[in-house]
């Protein structure tokens, strides 16, 4: 296994859509840099810069984690399919090695080289604020836990990648992976929507449609729960630090917060979808 | 048995691929499994390494129940569809095979096999770079990294020149001579023919000919003679000493099991006092008996 994840890392560097990204990122980082400069350039006291600082942050985070998902999609998409759709696999599968372990190896090295990725876009983003001189307060370990979420969205997104690439072909993959990120984001659209309806309590029908948008919300993050865990980190980066309220994130922000079984829910999501994804594999015929 | 089937069926939605195969191939030889496209010889090989799930029966490659890892320790496979990750060097892609075996410290072993398959030279280039006979080459190569006991060719000389035909057919017989076994898909007759000792020719998913080469061979060595001032005492007991038995007016044709009942034949032939004027024999080639028993099969 060790050499499958060594080799799809390998493979990741050498492939064109990597360099793809990486030029992508780069150009990114630079025009929000360069906005930054600009915003910063008349620095202020007042509460409003403040509430327009954060959601300058908002934005820059979630267009990077956009970039990354992008990145996830483009590398992954072909993970197992491809190596069935060139022949590849005949020469690895008939070595000594079980099936479960090029499903779980690829993921690993994937999500290896996409932990690192994705933690230099959200270091970049949130060093470039501090850099430009924001107002927000960034505790050390705040930073910290954002950042551990800011990388799992893209590894539970690997993980549903991964499993469909292991039963469907890289086509369909492509299809089920893009469907279910959208609906995630819409869903999470939705359920902000829902509880600011709620919030500013427009009469008892703003309450009902209010949850009964969360609950719908809500089911969309089972699908996949990607948007759930970006308002987890920009909750845990921004409110606990600066004491600033989730209202002034935006529309890039979180409005409610993911409970606690959402977390447990996303934990068995990852495994059962690994698990599935390499039995389901390991029953194909090749 | 280095190789053992038991009623061994693979078939895809109750179509194709073979059925009720029971084959064994024992220590040391060359085994040659022939049959026209479509027959089942890649589906068989590849349901042997463990990537297609056999629909009944059972297998076994050197104790080892096929499907398992333990099984595929010590064999080796070149695919009918070889594809290798090209954005390797030659060197890279084969010190990931390697790994994947587990084989400490392969750069000895790969400069070696590399100089058997003439690609010395052209390791460090990218495999996208190499022709189709050279990644025919490498995949020989990766077939052979771990010292395999048991061997998977199919089709090895698929997309090779005529002159890497004999240095693979050479290969072969270097193999057998270190004991090793080959298993060869191929409907290159004449090539079965120079290495194989042992055959079994696949029609329609299922044998219709399995054993040794040369005494299937020998079931055909085709005879025709012209005699004269025979008594029919003589024709008929040449007849119940051959098969396919022809004969019209001083002209015999027969097939003999036994190329040693020939001399035979003739000194009775002699002895009854008949004259003897024309002898030919003609041992039929392993086309010969491969287009007649699957034209045979055919009808039936
Ligand atoms: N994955 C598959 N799905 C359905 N049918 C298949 C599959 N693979 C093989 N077959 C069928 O099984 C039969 C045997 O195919 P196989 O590839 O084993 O033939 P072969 O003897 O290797 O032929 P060739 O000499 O052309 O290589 C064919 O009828 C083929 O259509
Ligand atoms: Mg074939």
């Amino acid at each position: 296994m060790i050499t499958i994840i060594k080799y799809t890392f390998k493979e990741m560097l050498k492939k064109r859509a990597f360099l793809l990204v990486s030029i992508l990122s780069l150009l990114y980082l630079s025009i929000y840099a360069f906005g930054l400069s600009r915003i910063f350039e008349h620095p202020s006291n007042s509460i409003y810069d403040i509430i327009f600082q954060s959601q300058i942050l908002s934005a820059g985070l979630f267009f990077a984690n956009f970039i990354v998902a992008f990145l996830v999609l483009l590398t992954s998409v072909n993970a197992i399919s491809g190596e069935i759709e060139s022949g590849t696999i005949y020469s690895i599968l008939s070595k000594p090695i079980k099936r479960y372990e090029l499903v779980l190896g690829k993921f690993i090295g994937l999500g290896a080289m996409i932990v690192i990725y994705s933690s230099i876009m959200f270091l970049s983003v949130v060093g470039l604020n501090i850099f430009m001189g924001s107002k927000i307060t960034f505790e050390a370990s705040n930073i910290l836990r954002g950042l551990f979420f800011f990388d799992l969205g893209p590894i539970v997104f690997l993980a549903l990648i991964i499993a469909s690439s292991s039963i469907f072909s890289t086509v369909n993959t492509g299809i089920i992976s893009i469907m279910a990120y959208g609906i995630a984001l819409v869903g999470g659209v939705l359920e902000q929507i829902g509880a600011a309806m709620q919030q500013s309590q427009v009469g008892a029908f703003g309450l009902k449609s209010g949850e009964s948008l969360i609950n719908a919300g809500i089911l969309t993050s089972l699908i996949l729960p990607t948007d759930v865990i970006y308002r987890k980190m920009t909750a845990e980066l921004l409110t606990q630090s600066s004491g600033i309220s989730f209202m002034t994130q935006g529309p890039f922000g979180g409005m409610s917060q993911p409970s606690i079984y959402m977390f447990i829910y996303i934990f068995f999501y990852v495994v059962f979808l690994l698990y599935y994804g390499a039995k389901r594999f390991s029953q194909r015929d090749l | 048995m280095v190789l053992e089937t038991q009623n061994l069926t693979k078939q895809f939605n109750g179509k194709g691929g073979f059925k009720e195969v029971t084959l064994s191939v024992e220590k040391g030889q060359v085994f040659g499994f022939l049959g026209p496209n479509g027959a089942g010889k890649s589906t068989f090989v590849k349901t042997m390494v463990g990537l297609l799930h056999p629909t009944s029966g059972f297998a076994w490659i050197l104790g080892k129940p096929i499907g398992t890892v333990e099984s595929r320790e010590k064999v080796g496979f070149l695919p009918e569809n070889f594809r290798y990750h090209d954005w390797m060097t030659g060197k890279e892609l084969l010190s990931f095979h390697a790994e994947l075996y587990k084989i400490k410290n392969p750069g000895k072993k790969i400069d070696e096999l590399l100089e058997l398959v003439k690609l010395k030279g052209h390791e460090s280039k990218l495999i996208k770079n190499y022709s189709k006979g050279m990644q025919q080459r490498i995949g020989i190569v990766i077939a052979l990294l771990n010292d395999p006991e048991i061997v998977f060719l199919d089709e090895p000389t698929s997309a090779l020149d005529p002159v890497g035909r004999i240095e693979v057919r050479e290969i072969i017989k270097q193999l057998k001579s270190q004991g090793k076994t080959v298993f060869l898909n191929s409907h290159l007759l004449s090539e079965v023919e120079m290495v194989c000792d042992e055959v079994a020719i696949i029609n329609h998913g299922r044998i219709i000919a399995e054993g040794k080469l040369e005494e299937l061979l020998k079931e055909h060595t085709h005879v025709e003679m012209i005699v004269s001032d025979y008594t029919s005492e003589l024709i008929e007991e040449i007849s119940r000493l051959s098969k396919e038995f022809q004969f019209k007016e001083g002209k015999l044709s027969f097939k003999v099991e036994d190329k040693e009942k020939i001399p035979i034949i003739a000194k009775m032939i002699i002895e009854a006092g008949a004259k003897l004027y024309q002898l030919n024999t003609q041992t039929s080639s392993l086309e010969d008996l491969f287009i007649n028993l699957i034209g045979k099969d055919e009808v039936s």
